[in-house]
């Protein structure tokens, strides 16, 4: 392979799922050493394509060339050797073994036939030293945190000496700090020749740190070039292939109207949940979103999962509708009309095996049952209204929930708390995981909602969520309520101001910034 | 060397196993005489008459001598069996009772009991005598001669039938000395005697009424033209004639039924005329056995097989049998 | 943009080897019924269908509750000491100073009172594993050893046989030539199949196997739901006891249902039902059952000792679950 030939060509590719063409024709090209940007929608076809090109699906047609070789990866742990190293959205690690172990998963070093402990410690420290992390890499992973699991996912990534590295969504659960760490890493390894894939929904981010980007929609590769040559709005008009015009200036899809707020549906003081939530305080009112910001531990989610009777309280007082309530199960809580969308949807929302059909309505099955048996026909009626107000793509009712683009099922899970026609509904983390189009969709789905009547609590991470779409704004930090903001106020240096310093200079930070 | 846990087990299961391999030689171990001794009974299983009625007399005769009866049942398993005769051994008996579930899994356990200085009656089943001998390794085998049942039998039903008809086989628990003998002492009888005689198909029964009744389900229905069945115990013939009434015919008449045993069910189906014979074998071991413990404790000389008289019952005898049927 | 989501499938392309895939247990069933009428002596008689039915039916019967507890990703080993504990509790009812005065009401209640009492157990065992949040295979344990105990204590170890031809009906009776138990037997699989696809409760069963979290947050009433399906087992195991015990005119605590929890697992493994939980199909046991019970007889008539049986069997829930692991989707 000469030195100026590409590192990978797919050309051609094509991929059908049940009924929907999930490549068509697609293809990509990544120079060595370069760092390439993958976008698109969801459903465009991204998370396919490197699942065909690292054999954890096969193509229908096509051709992939990777390092002036054809290849056809029959499985991940083929391309693993072959120079090609994933890394998932969802970290696919094994939480109870140790952190040394899940590096070196599968390619354990031995001594004498036994597995050489003192040896895989020590590389696992230096490597992750590499990524300026330093943890006791005998303790099993989930005593960690996300952003560190995922650094440790990247870690092993590395350490196969690929030639070509993958990272699927790697800043969705990583701060400011520990993205920047990543970026560095992701610069050495293109001063050592190795390619890497990123594929983010974090426009800003891939402006930072990719040399050329390659955009995918509906299956098909649409533009190919230099990151500079592109700026940001040609770039989604490329994505959602609408006309310049038309896209929105805001960035979110939140219209930044705001209707008047009615009476109070929800009032939560005092909440002392566990460790984690010490003295929480949040109101929400009819027509009202309500944003809850903090950082990544907050007890955000814990607050949540206490107003929905998921987790108990150990403290504190909850009020829906100004009556005094402690909802012992979630069910309870639906009964009271409370919503509550979570925030990993693959461990708590999605029935994987099921239809969307089912998944979507399993919240209000008992509402469609008489005598015991359920009513398909208004089971089928009520989920088609929903698959069309939400743009729910799937090729059918019946499709399986698990084979649906990470947005869809996010909205068929919206849709489930939709349909149990709520008071009061909490979403935590709503957009996570969703591309930009979708994202708009979603949120300009909730304010509308809102303003037909609904209380909304949104959890998020992303300021620019919270500070145009949220009318109030409550900011969490270390288990407390450190400011409670209106929309005027909110502005992201108030907001972040508070997350670090926590109380009294966030009104003075809004006033002055 | 560090003393670790690895070392230290390691080193505990070489000791445990050297301990083991100390050689059995010499002659069985004496028996001092003694007003009440504490004997063991190491029972195989106790999931069907036969053996519930084995257990009560032990019991029974136990009671009546005044010995300490230390009793225990190894639910069909020859490993639990060993581990039980091995867990009596540690408990200081001065007398084993056994009846070795299988023939070869148990010569360990005899043998850990001469080594240990304990004597041992084998009761009803045998161990195979290549391996351990009588008078030598063990004191004595006191049972029934179970190739002489078969043997029995098999003349009773080629009288019976004039040396004509096709047999079906139910089997005892595989590997068990009474299934081996009870097949041996038949099949040879009937290849020596009735040449005209074939045995369409054999299998196992394990000994039980339900498997009995499946197995003999299965094969009269593959052998549509089977005229004898023959069970090595009641139970598995019981369950015989229940698969031959499910099946529309008349056992006595359309099939004849012949079994091994004596038991109380049994004898009552001689009586309705649905089973043909059965040869007694005798559970009822306490008298008999506890007999032999006080003589040789007295120093009398044992001889190495003991067969118990077994009685015969079909029609002509059953009903006054009954009675005393176990 | 997304046309108007259509209901049902797309065409899609037969695919032969997906096919066989998916029902290997039916086409291995099929190949195995064409090697007996081709082999086995007398094999073509309605009699010989008989035997296999009748001799199938109590795993089967035990399987159907088998499979719902498996749907919720549970297991129930608890299921042969309920048979024992149920088919010893029937003739002594019915051979009771009570049942022998009052016949017909003592045949009723020897009827309904093991079922129920099997089935209450089975709650135990659900209530058991949800309150303590303990694993279903720890947790059915319990009775599993404990069950058998209880059967063997009320009977003293002791036969009991007997002969009332009304009671027996459900094992020797028939209903126009079919024998009561198949009857049983396929009522309780249509039944269940049934259950699972239209019924709140089939639907909440399969949701909890899917995804019990989720489940939960949707207000699904997770541990009502598991309590309910190991009554269920606990109520099938019933019934299977009374049955065999019927069939042999008598009752040994001992024996009553030995192993028969490891027979209905293996059905419904061979059969399809994963035991992950989330997907189960009733229908799919039932193949199972008659899959293994034919190589049995199949062997059993071609004079193949019993051991080889057992090593055959292996080898088909091994076959099973390696073609079943083909078929699932790339």
């Amino acid at each position: 392979m000469s030195p100026t030939d590409p590192l990978l060509v797919m050309r051609d590719v094509n991929k059908r799922f049940q009924g929907v063409q999930a490549l068509s024709a697609a293809s990509l090209e990544v120079e060595p050493g370069e760092i390439m940007a993958l976008v698109g929608e969801n459903g465009a076809g991204k998370s396919t394509m490197i699942k065909v090109l690292t054999g954890a699906y096969r193509r229908d047609s096509g051709s992939i060339v990777f390092g002036g070789e054809p290849v056809d990866f029959a499985s991940p742990q083929h391309a693993q050797h072959g120079g090609i190293s994933p890394i998932y959205q969802e970290i696919n690690l094994v939480p109870f073994r140790s952190v040394a172990e899940n590096i070196f998963l599968g390619r354990e070093y031995r001594r004498y036939g036994l597995l050489d402990w003192g040896r895989m410690n020590a590389e696992a420290a230096d490597l992750l030293r590499r990524f300026a992390v330093e943890i006791d890499v005998r303790r099993p992973l989930m005593d960690f945190s996300t952003a560190i699991q995922q650094m440790v996912a990247i870690a092993r990534a590395v350490s196969f000496k690929a030639r070509l590295v993958i990272m699927d969504e790697p800043t969705s659960s990583l701060d400011e700090r520990e993205v920047s760490v990543l970026f560095d890493v992701m610069r050495r390894l293109r001063a050592e020749g190795v390619a890497v894939i990123f594929i983010s929904h974090r426009l800003d981010e891939l402006y930072q740190v990719c040399d050329r980007v390659t955009v995918m929609r509906d299956g098909r590769t649409v533009m190919a070039g230099r990151m500079g040559d592109v700026d940001k709005l040609h770039l989604i008009a490329a994505m959602l292939g609408r006309d310049l015009e038309t896209v929105r200036a805001h960035s979110t899809g939140f219209s930044g109207a705001h209707a008047a707020a009615g009476e109070v549906v929800l009032s939560a003081e005092g909440l002392q949940i566990g460790r984690k939530v010490r003295d929480a305080r949040v109101e929400v009112r009819e027509r009202q979103i309500v944003g809850l910001a903090g950082l990544l531990g907050s007890g955000r989610t814990e607050v949540a999962r206490a107003i929905f009777g998921a987790d108990p309280a150990d403290a504190g007082t909850i009020e829906l509708g100004g009556r005094a309530v402690s909802p012992r199960e979630p069910a309870e809580a639906i009964a009271l009309g409370v919503g509550y969308c979570s925030e990993d949807r693959k461990a708590d929302g999605i029935v994987p095996d099921m239809s969307v059909r089912e998944n979507m309505t399993l919240g209000i099955l008992p509402r469609l049952t008489s005598m015991g048996i359920v009513d398909e026909a208004r089971q089928r009626e009520i989920v088609d209204r929903f698959m069309k107000r939400l743009a729910i793509k799937a090729s059918s009712a019946e499709q399986k929930i698990r084979e649906l683009s990470g947005g869809n099922q996010q909205k068929v899970l919206l849709a489930r708390w939709l349909c149990t026609d709520p008071k009061l509904l909490i979403l935590d983390e709503p957009t996570r995981g969703i591309d930009v189009g979708a994202k708009a969709e979603i949120q300009a789905l909730i304010r509308e909602l809102a303003d037909q009547g609904l209380g909304v609590l949104m959890i998020s991470s992303e300021l620019e969520e919270i500070t145009e779409g949220a009318d109030r704004v409550f900011v969490l930090s270390d288990g407390r309520t450190v400011a409670d903001l209106p929309h005027a106020e909110a502005s992201a240096a108030a907001i972040m101001a508070a997350m670090a310093h926590g109380g009294a200079e966030a009104g003075e930070e809004a006033v002055n910034g | 060397m560090i003393i670790d846990r690895r070392t230290l087990l390691i080193g505990t299961a070489g000791g445990v196993a050297g301990l083991t391999i100390i050689p059995a030689f010499g002659q069985v171990p004496p028996l001092k005489k003694k007003d009440h001794y504490k004997v063991g009974f190491a029972q195989t299983e106790s999931n069907n008459p036969w053996r519930l009625a084995q257990t009560a007399s032990m019991k029974d005769e136990a009671a009546k001598r005044g010995a300490q009866l230390v009793y225990t049942d190894a639910a069909s398993s020859a490993a639990k069996q060993v581990a039980d005769v091995n867990s009596m051994i540690a408990q200081g008996v001065d007398f084993i009772f056994l009846p070795p579930r299988e023939e070869k899994p148990l010569i360990p356990a005899v043998m850990n009991a001469k080594k240990a200085g304990i004597p041992v009656l084998l009761v009803d089943r045998n161990v195979d005598p290549s391996l351990a001998k009588p008078g030598v390794d063990f004191l004595a085998f006191i049972g029934s001669n179970f190739v002489l049942e078969g043997q029995r039998v098999a003349d009773w039903t080629i009288e019976k039938t004039g040396g004509k008809g096709k047999i079906i086989e139910l089997e005892g628990s595989v590997g068990a000395s009474p299934a081996n003998d009870r097949k041996k002492g038949f099949d040879d009888t009937i290849k020596a005697k009735a040449p005209d005689m074939v045995i369409l198909a054999s299998q196992s029964g394990d000994f039980a009424r339900d498997k009995g009744r499946q197995v003999a389900e299965t094969l009269l229905q593959a052998h549509p033209d089977a005229t004898i069945v023959y069970a090595h115990n009641d139970e598995m013939a019981l369950g015989a004639i229940a698969a031959i009434e499910a099946a529309g015919k008349v056992p006595g008449k359309d099939i004849l039924v012949v079994s091994i045993d004596g038991e109380k069910d049994g004898v009552q189906a001689i009586v309705d005329g649905k089973l043909g014979c059965s040869c007694e074998c005798n559970p009822r071991f306490g008298p008999a056995a506890f007999d032999i413990l006080y003589k040789y404790a007295n120093g009398d000389t044992i001889p190495p097989m003991i067969i118990n008289p077994d009685r015969f019952f079909d029609a002509s005898n059953a009903k006054e049998v009954l009675p005393t049927a176990f | 943009m997304a046309d108007a989501p259509t209901i049902g499938r797309k065409g899609a392309s037969f695919d032969v080897a997906a096919f066989f895939r998916r029902y290997a247990a039916l086409t291995a069933l099929i190949v195995l019924l064409a090697f007996n009428f081709a082999v086995t002596p007398n094999f073509a008689s309605w009699q010989t269908l008989n035997v296999n039915l009748t001799q199938v039916a109590t795993i089967v019967i035990v399987s159907v509750g088998m499979t719902l507890v498996i749907a919720t990703g549970g297991i129930d080993l608890s299921v042969g000491s309920l048979m024992a504990i149920s088919g010893a509790l029937a003739p002594m009812i019915f051979l009771s100073s009570f049942g022998l005065s009052y016949p017909a009401l003592g045949n009723a209640l020897a009827f309904v009172a093991p079922v129920a009492i099997a089935g209450m157990f089975g709650l135990f065992n659900g209530w058991f594993i949800t309150r303590f949040r303990v694993q279903p295979i720890v947790g059915t344990l319990v009775m599993f050893i404990a069950g058998r105990g209880i059967g063997q204590v009320l009977t003293n170890g002791n036969l009991q046989a007997f002969k009332n031809p009304t009671f027996q009906f459900i094992g020797l009776g028939r209903v126009f030539g079919v024998p009561c138990q198949v009857i049983i037997m396929l009522a309780l699989v249509a039944a269940a199949a049934w259950t699972l696809r239209s019924t709140l409760f089939g639907r909440q069963i399969l949701s909890v196997g899917g995804n019990e979290r989720a489940a939960w947050l949707s207000g699904v009433p997770v541990a009502s739901v598991k309590r309910w399906v190991y009554a269920i087992s606990g109520l099938c195991a019933g019934i299977a006891g009374l049955v065999v015990v019927s069939i042999n005119s008598s009752s040994d605590a001992n024996l009553v249902g030995l192993g028969m929890e490891l027979d209905a697992i293996a059905a419904v493994a061979v059969g399809g039902t994963p035991f992950t939980g989330g997907q189960a199909t009733v229908v799919g046991s039932l193949i199972g059952a008659l899959l293994i019970q034919l190589v049995r007889y199949t062997l059993l008539a071609n004079g193949v000792p019993d051991a080889a049986a057992l090593v055959v069997k292996g080898a088909i829930i091994a076959g099973a679950v390696w073609s079943q692991q083909r078929g699932k989707p790339t």
